[in-house]
């Protein structure tokens, strides 16, 4: 008897261990990522995620917590164009994993690296580096985590590298795929009209992310709240924008959520414009868990924001 | 008339046919040769070199610039502290390495010239050449990033400046769910001014110094962690230059240089790096037989102890400040104790450039005055210049 238990518990582990074995262990740097990445790998995939998503995406803490999470992982899935630079680097560098090698310039080398941002036509690129324009990113603008439309293209490149990584699963991850982009497609139909009343309305944001929520929404972003990149706002600039937004009648401020709501409140109270409060990655706030949800959310922040319902 | 009328009509309807054809023919060629004309270019584009120059395979570069001013009793200087250059790139598919140059009123010093593996399994690291050894916390931070201005004297005492050694150090992250590294290390000495060995020329392996490193971290609750390290660097020999006085006074030589520390985070998530608080705490334990200044020879065994506390909180993008107490037990008279308590303020202008002022009290327990210092720091970095996971 004892030795049919002792064999049944060997079985029961054995079959544990080759159930883990097969799930693709996955790290992602920010939670809609690993949303669109739970979405794709689907039971096939374990997910975690490095950013808690109320950070600013630049200053994400480099917790020690994490390193065992790269450490085996199969696959780190991330947005690229060194939005990532100031943790993933550093963390993949004492994570050990040949897999995923960190590097200074495309963050991560090997072949468990998913950079989201393969094929993106990026804004914004600088036409000159110098840390005299601020804190530039020296590929172009990496936020286009907030243009819903680039929802397809992440799918698409998680999609593509779990594939590479699991071929043996490639079918379920396209299945996966088509499910996923057919629900986004839906919601971008919805919100196209939504937006549709936003185009040329003015507005200025806190930091220079919003190339690629200007492109979907046709609002025209007039100026920033920073002076340059990363730089933080100071008396004199506000001043100057101030009038530039009287003069040009600038009717709101988007402020990403993660920034202090004292300069956009002195703006608003100086110009009478308006304040949308958006999140720059999913989990900024309790309700936007996902990339369609936070999407959602700040277009309904924006729209509320110059009295318009979606 | 009515024939004549009906085949002007015919041939001004065929000519007009036969003009829409053409202009439907030209078109369609025309469009097939831009098709193959972009195509070429396609591939021309497609096929040529990348844009690279002979100097894309050097390393990333960048610089520290340190300037300070001290006021001491009744006495100030301007001091350019250092300039600090570094340069870091892959060697190949598995080594990297990075060099740190520093120029100072004591002239032109490498004070790291290291190669580090990229590719071995077992999560293991191996790191050599000239290293900042992983002793400590604060102990392998350079001078510009400290939360002080002047290196504490618990640390310069007992290591002697930064953790700088000639040697070898293997890591390994234990495969564990919790964070854990285990870290040794065979040097010539430990410790940049530290003069009990000759950093240049051959020894015997027993008068290497040794380390072994136990670092872990626990996540408390949500923003709050706390790391935990324990370390210490054995030396088995140390050579004493007089031969005489008997056996006796050149057995034992050894010395251990024991640390522990400790430090507890608190980092809001929405403020990331420039919010929170962070207290660091370390304690150091020296046991060795000190050398007379007057015979050379060596004395009794004494243990001796020093330690630093500090607490720094980060109000925003700009501002932090806090206080650091530091205690230094002589490793020769374990009756004088010096104390120091600085408080230190930093206005971080933007992430490259730092303005930091202190204000320090050193007492010691002997009769003399007090020494108070104040010192103004400006701190800039420029280029490329990261500082690592061990340096955060």
């Amino acid at each position: 008897m004892k030795t049919k238990i002792i064999l049944a518990l060997c079985l029961v582990c054995s079959a544990a261990i080759a159930a883990r074995a097969k799930t693709l262990q996955v790290v992602a740097t920010i939670p809609e990522l690993g949303d669109i990445a739970f979405r794709i790998g689907g039971a096939n995939a374990k997910i975690d995620v490095l950013a808690r998503g109320t950070e600013d995406i630049h200053q994400v803490v480099m917790r020690p917590s994490l390193v065992p999470k790269l450490n085996r992982a199969d696959a780190v899935v991330y947005l690229g164009l060194t939005v990532e630079h100031s943790f993933l680097p550093g963390l993949l560098n004492v994570a050990a994993n040949p897999n995923l090698r960190a590097d200074a310039v495309k963050q991560c080398v090997g072949p468990g690296c998913i950079d989201c941002s393969e094929g993106l036509v990026v804004l914004e690129k600088p036409e000159s580096l110098s840390r005299a324009e601020g804190e530039i990113h020296p590929f172009g603008n990496p936020h286009y985590n907030l243009d819903p439309e680039d929802g397809a293209l992440i799918a698409r490149n998680i999609a593509a590298g779990f594939s590479r990584v699991d071929p043996a699963r490639a079918e379920d991850y396209r299945k996966n795929l088509k499910a996923y982009l057919a629900e986004l497609d839906a919601k971008l139909v919805e919100w196209r009209k939504w937006v549709a009343p936003l185009k040329g309305l003015k507005a200025v944001s806190y930091h220079k992310d919003v190339a690629y929520l200007e492109r979907f929404t046709g609002l025209e972003f007039v100026g920033t709240l920073e002076p340059k990149p990363g730089v933080a706002p100071t008396p004199t600039h506000l001043e100057k924008l101030v009038e530039k937004m009287k003069r040009e009648k600038v009717g709101l401020i988007v402020r990403e959520q993660q920034y202090d709501p004292k300069f956009p409140e002195f703006l608003a109270e100086h110009t009478g414009a308006k304040i949308a409060t958006i999140g720059t990655m999913a989990k900024a706030f309790p309700d936007a868990d996902t990339f369609i949800r936070i999407n959602e959310h700040n277009l309904r922040a924006i729209l509320a924001a110059v009295g318009k319902t979606p | 008339m009515s024939h004549r009328i009906f085949f002007t009509l015919i041939a001004f309807l065929a000519a007009a046919l036969a003009s829409s054809a053409r202009a439907q023919d030209v078109p369609v060629s025309d469009t097939q040769n831009l098709l193959k004309d972009l195509q070429q270019r396609v591939l021309k584009l497609e096929g040529a070199p990348a844009k690279a120059s002979l100097s894309s395979f050097n390393p990333a570069m960048g610089a520290a610039l340190d300037a300070t001013f001290h006021s001491a009793n009744d006495k100030a200087n301007f001091d350019f502290r250092a300039l600090e250059l570094n340069m870091e790139a892959p060697v190949d598919p598995y080594l990297k390495a990075w060099g740190v140059i520093t120029g100072s009123n004591g002239g032109v010093d490498v004070e790291e010239a290291t190669v580090e593996t990229t590719a071995l399994p077992h999560n293991l690291t191996a790191r050599g050449g000239r290293l900042f050894a992983a002793f400590g916390r604060l102990a392998h931070f350079h001078d510009h990033e400290l939360p002080v201005i002047d290196r504490p004297g618990s640390l310069d005492g007992y290591i002697g400046g930064e953790t700088r050694a000639d040697g070898i150090e293997v890591s390994c992250l234990l495969p564990t769910d919790l964070f854990m590294t285990a870290t040794f290390g065979a040097y010539d000495k430990l410790g940049a001014n530290n003069a009990r060995q000759d950093a240049a020329g051959s020894r015997p392996l027993d008068e290497f110094t040794y380390l072994a490193r136990l670092n872990t971290y626990l996540e408390l609750a949500d923003g709050h962690s706390v790391e935990l390290g324990v370390d210490s660097a054995w030396t088995p020999k140390r050579t004493v230059v007089p031969t005489a006085g008997g056996d006796a006074l050149h057995r034992d030589t050894w010395r251990t240089l024991t640390g522990l520390d400790l430090t507890y985070r608190y980092q809001p998530s929405v403020g990331g790096l420039y919010k929170g608080i962070l207290w660091g705490t370390e304690l150091l334990q020296n046991d060795e037989r000190r050398i007379d200044p007057v015979t050379n020879l060596p004395t009794r065994r004494r243990p001796s102890y020093a330690g630093n506390s500090f607490v720094e909180v980060k109000s925003g993008r700009h501002l932090r400040g806090g206080v650091m107490a530091d205690l230094l037990e002589d490793q020769d008279d374990n009756r004088k104790l010096t104390k120091t308590l600085t408080g230190f303020l930093s206005y971080d202008v933007t992430e490259f450039q730092r303005l930091r002022a202190t204000y320090a009290e050193s007492m010691v327990n002997a009769p003399g005055p007090k020494r108070r210092t104040v010192a103004l720091q400006w701190t800039a970095v420029f280029g490329n210049h990261v500082h690592g996971f061990r340096d955060r």
